[in-house]
């Protein structure tokens, strides 16, 4: 790829003998927002402070703009990393905290005090400019540490886990101000998350680890809808799984049914497969390629959908049917009723069991 | 403890405690303002033990040189105490350690460590004096000042050293602008205690301080008066110590306790 900003090649990390990044190649590109998701222990971290040279890779490149900065300390390098922890100096005030940086480039008074006022309104804290770290809530202080990475204006900002510490409500308003100050400053993001829901809202692009290794990357809608494995498909959002054999015709599942799908490759008759619907895919009715008649066991409402378990003889955990508020209104149901329902072959995705 | 004892009996018992550990003390500081003069009779009160003291010559030099020792040896010991416990810190989180030998001067009796310093200074043929007093008590306030700092560097946050580097500084000025700043109530704390160690310290600087009255410390003065019985002059000067080492580690243990005052 050539208009790629940074380029992992063939990174490996070993801690001893512990593994943490296995053969690991990525090409991050100009001004995107890039999202490393992975579960503890899948090595986004690891790979993350590689990128901000606070750990050398054991072996492989790390490309900057062409060049190699595989062993450039992190002061050498045009990278800033907004903690997980926030970091922020607790003997500065925020005024301080945010110039710090920008002294570091040793740039004229006038020009630090005019680009730390400009982020002072950007991150809407001019009020609070004298204050001390401890002396802010939890939203304030991720916004000091987010403009104190972003006032030095960096080729890439990197962010650990950014909204861990945060309560839901609030998150979902800093996703958003993220995403609209990344599209505004035109600088590339990585971000770090172990939060799937985070990930598909902020990135144009997602990278699944899994062990230290790259499962698969992609935007938020390949990844979703063309999971290109039963890790990932489980990882992202919520999925129904039926264990089931490949045979010379199609699907089976373990007790017989047939499954409809789109010639499904790379199965030879015999195989164990993981068959897998997503629960919105499923619609009341019998008029679909796959049909199955259940009993609704439970039922949640949600607000703008309701969730349906419906215990079938497919599997023997019940299915989870994602229903809208208008499908449940014509159908008029409650817990216990007897319901069809079905999806497309198209819906259907194939795994390796 | 289910059987409650006697909040009455306890009261006693502490309050004999306390008596035990403060009405000697007081004494002194009421026979300092005791006209008389004589331990026996209380005949009014006066300040003139205060003037009596400051017109010693021997005392007034005496108390020059514990004042000299203590401000050079604090110095010297908080500066490397404290570099020292910032690196046994980092050592210690790679996983290589070095600790019990550094807190050695600590635990080494004093009339050990005064013996050794004394052989190892006649080793080298060192003149002995004012500056191996200072050397002496620089020994082992090192280990006093690196103890103190270390036990606040514990709790100390090494993401906002990663932080500084990620935003450009080199180590020289993460430690100037970070470490130390954040550090400062520690390094003070051990500074105090430091310097109140010092100033009454009397087996190590009587072995090392050599032959001669130019560099006879306080202590040692007192220790030479006291053969001739206690005079109340001596009772004034200890309460004048007393005052000052009260003062300085109290303000030791709430810096270390706490931030700056005021802040």
């Amino acid at each position: 790829m050539t208009n790629a900003l940074l380029s992992l090649k063939d990174i490996r990390k070993y801690y001893g003998k512990a593994r943490a990044v296995e053969h690991m190649d990525l090409d991050i590109r100009q001004n995107e927002f890039f999202a490393l998701l992975g579960a503890s222990g899948s090595g986004k971290t690891t790979l993350l402070r590689m990128m901000a040279g606070f750990e050398t890779p054991t072996s492989g490149q790390i490309l900057l703009d062409g060049e190699d900065i595989s062993h450039l300390p992190p002061n050498k390098r045009p990278v800033n990393l907004m903690f997980q922890s926030y970091a922020l100096f607790p003997h500065m005030t925020v005024v301080q905290n945010i110039a710090y940086g920008l002294e570091m480039d040793r740039l004229p008074r006038a020009q630090i005090k005019t680009r730390v006022d400009e982020m002072l309104e950007i991150i809407q804290l001019t009020h609070l400019a004298r204050r001390k770290p401890d002396q802010l809530s939890g939203g304030q202080q991720q916004r000091v540490a987010l403009g104190r990475a972003l006032v030095k204006r960096p080729r890439l900002l990197l962010l650990d886990e950014p909204l861990g510490a945060l309560d839901k409500k609030l998150r979902g308003e800093m996703q958003m101000e993220l995403k609209r100050i990344q599209a505004e400053f035109g600088i590339t993001f990585v971000i770090v998350t172990h939060d799937q829901e985070e990930a598909l809202v902020m990135a144009d692009r997602i990278a699944i680890l899994k062990d230290g290794a790259l499962l698969q990357c992609g935007s938020p809608h390949e990844i979703y809808e063309h999971p290109g494995s039963r890790y990932a498909a489980d990882f992202i959002g919520e999925m129904n799984f039926l264990s089931g054999t490949a045979d010379a015709d199609g699907l089976r599942t373990s007790d017989g049914h047939r499954i409809m799908a789109q010639t499904p490759d790379g199965f030879a008759p015999g195989d164990d497969v993981s068959i897998a619907i997503r629960p919105e895919r499923l619609k009341i009715g019998d008029g679909f390629d796959n049909t199955i008649t259940g009993r609704a066991v439970a039922m949640a409402y949600l607000g703008l959908d309701l969730q349906l378990h419906l215990q079938t003889d497919l599997a023997p955990q019940p299915l989870l049917v994602r229903l809208t508020a208008e499908d449940v209104d014509t159908a008029r149901l409650s817990e216990g009723d007897t319901v069809t329902v079905g999806w497309s072959a198209k819906d259907t995705r194939v795994f390796k069991a | 403890m289910a059987n409650q004892a006697n909040p009455r009996l306890m009261l006693a018992i502490l309050a004999a405690v306390f008596a035990f550990l403060y009405v000697p003390i007081s004494v002194l500081v009421a026979l300092s303002f005791n006209d008389g003069g004589l331990p026996t009779a209380w005949t009014g009160f006066s300040v003139k033990w205060y003037g009596e003291l400051v017109r010693n010559q021997a005392i007034m030099s005496a108390a020059l040189n514990t004042l000299i020792v203590a401000v050079v040896s604090t110095v010297m010991a908080t500066l490397f105490g404290t570099l020292l416990a910032i690196g046994v810190e980092i050592r210690r989180r790679k996983g290589r350690f070095l600790e019990t030998i550094i807190f050695a001067p600590m635990i080494i009796p004093d009339i050990v460590l005064a013996i050794a310093l004394l052989s190892f200074f006649s080793m080298l043929n060192v003149t002995m004096g004012l500056h191996t007093v200072i050397l002496s008590h620089v020994v082992f306030n090192l280990a006093f000042v690196c103890s103190v700092v270390r036990a606040r560097l514990k709790t100390f946050d090494w993401s906002i050293v990663e932080a500084s580097a990620d935003l450009g500084a080199t180590t020289a000025i993460t430690l100037l602008r970070i470490v130390i700043p954040v550090m400062m109530p520690a390094i003070i704390a051990g500074a105090l205690l430091a310097f109140t160690l010092s100033v009454d310290e009397f087996i190590i600087a009587f072995f090392t301080a050599g032959a001669g009255r130019a560099s006879t410390t306080l202590p040692m003065q007192i220790f030479a008066m006291i053969r001739f019985g206690v005079t109340p002059e001596i009772n004034a000067l200890a309460t004048l110590i007393m005052a000052f080492s009260v003062i300085a580690l109290s303000l030791s243990q709430r810096l270390n306790r706490g931030g700056l005052p005021g802040q």
